[in-house]
């Protein structure tokens, strides 16, 4: 029963996505494309980058505060829950994944369970509902068993493959080992049988450089 | 098998369960009917994302507070991202879970599991058995067992019944539920639900008041109506 039961209607729930997003962008060509914030919250999983999080965070913020607002009644608590809700986005952002949904619904559902656990704390109440229990198939993709594929083959298919192809080769092998592999600095260091200081630098210079690259095609 | 689901939760019921202002147990019920339910899988994501829509593109006032969401800005961005390679990403998928009653396992839904493993031991009465789920507020949410060819005596609701077919059948004056269907029962409904000879069934019930028998000798069983709630 439950297997019959996961992509049924995607192909909707996708343009669906798609049109919202797009209309969500401040668009500037006719291409289509993914909006803003979804490319701002891959700049900041990509490498924590903080003028990417910091557009989205003074956009969202005030946002989730309204929201906030209404749910809560209160100022304090609507607050309380914008940081959380916003220091998730931060923290996670490389859990988000551009296929399953928009950044803002994204967002939303985080912030949505922020509160609804907020409210349950509050009530300290042990062994009870939470939010994990109650939100799963793709809105709080933190459950996603295979969240870190999916992700990578949207990040590799879709935006930063030509890219990632014009890598010098041994910037590219490193990234491959550390983003796509997820080995440690230290192991790929002893497996190139490279120094670890020439790993981190040619991590450091490949995301400038994918980072050049994606910044030239929002431009 | 394959049994489309017919009773569903209202649009109001999924509006208000993606947007986490449901009450708790109710919110259960309608989560593991998602779990459940293709079609309303695909309702609570459209929803989702047309509610996030709503906020994403509501208007707010100007620049007030600047200060204040600095200070939050640089606060969040001084922690540390969770790392790409830190176990922290990747809780364990849901283990399939199942519970075990009168000898019959049955798989349940993911939204289920955790509590599931928490829930108090069987009790039984004649053909028909619950276990509570351990949770906190008003309503009752338990898992009823009702073994195959056992009717479950007439009874109006004093409150809201929800009831999710879990795994076989029931049937009652109104129709017939299979795996997803959701029963919404309002308060003075009354109903004599009851299982087909050759199966029998596993639900999940939330109840927010207790069950009133209604006939003949039944209305013995008022002053056990605590079993059902």
């Amino acid at each position: 029963m439950l297997e019959t039961t996961v992509l049924t209607g995607h192909h909707d729930a996708l343009a669906k996505q798609k049109r919202i997003s797009q209309r969500m962008t401040i668009n500037t060509d006719n291409e289509p494309r993914t909006g803003q914030w979804e490319d701002a919250l891959t700049l900041v999983a990509l490498h924590q980058d903080k003028a990417a999080y910091a557009e989205l965070f003074s956009y969202f913020a005030p946002r989730l505060r309204a929201f906030g607002i209404k749910m809560f009644g209160n100022e304090q608590q609507a607050m309380e829950m914008v940081q959380d809700a916003m220091l998730n986005v931060w923290r996670k952002a490389r859990l988000f994944d551009a296929t399953r949904g928009c950044a803002s619904t994204w967002i939303f559902t985080i912030a949505r369970n922020v509160r609804f656990d907020m409210l349950r704390k509050k009530q300290s109440r042990k062994d009870d509902i939470s939010a994990d229990d109650l939100w799963f198939d793709g809105d709080y993709p933190e459950q996603e068993s295979n969240s870190s594929d999916s992700w990578d083959t949207m990040l590799m298919s879709e935006k930063l493959a030509p890219h990632f192809d014009a890598l010098p080769p041994a910037q590219r092998m490193v990234m491959q080992k550390v983003y796509l592999e997820e080995k440690s600095h230290q192991e790929v260091s002893d497996e190139l049988a490279i120094p670890l200081g020439t790993v981190k630098s040619r991590i450091r210079l490949a995301l400038d450089r994918l980072r050049e690259a994606l910044d030239d095609t929002r431009s | 098998m394959t049994h489309a689901v017919k009773f569903h939760p209202g649009l109001m019921l999924l509006d208000q369960y993606v947007e986490g202002s449901l009450s708790a147990d109710v919110a259960l019920a309608v989560s593991a009917h998602i779990d459940l339910c293709p079609h309303c899988q695909q309702l609570s994501k459209d929803i989702t994302n047309d509610q996030a829509a709503v906020l994403a593109e509501q208007e707010v006032s100007g620049r007030d507070a600047e200060q204040e969401w600095q200070q939050m800005l640089n606060f969040i961005t001084s922690q540390p991202a969770i790392s790409a390679a830190g176990s922290v990403l990747t809780k364990p998928a849901p283990q399939v879970a199942s519970v075990t009653v009168n000898g019959r396992t049955f798989e349940i839904p993911r939204a289920l599991a955790r509590l599931a493993e928490k829930q108090n031991k069987w009790l039984h009465l004649g053909g028909i058995a619950t276990a509570k789920l351990p949770t906190a507020d008003k309503q009752h949410v338990s898992l009823l067992y009702i073994d195959k060819g056992t009717e479950v005596p007439n009874h109006t609701h004093l409150g809201l019944e929800m009831t999710l077919v879990l795994a076989g059948k029931i049937v009652d004056e109104n129709g017939e539920y299979g795996v997803g269907d959701l029963l919404i029962n309002s308060p003075d409904d009354t109903h004599t639900p009851r299982t087909l000879a050759d199966e029998d069934c596993l639900c999940l019930s939330v109840l927010s008041a207790p069950l009133k028998f209604n006939k003949g000798l039944t209305r013995l069983l008022n002053p056990l109506q605590q079993f059902f709630y």
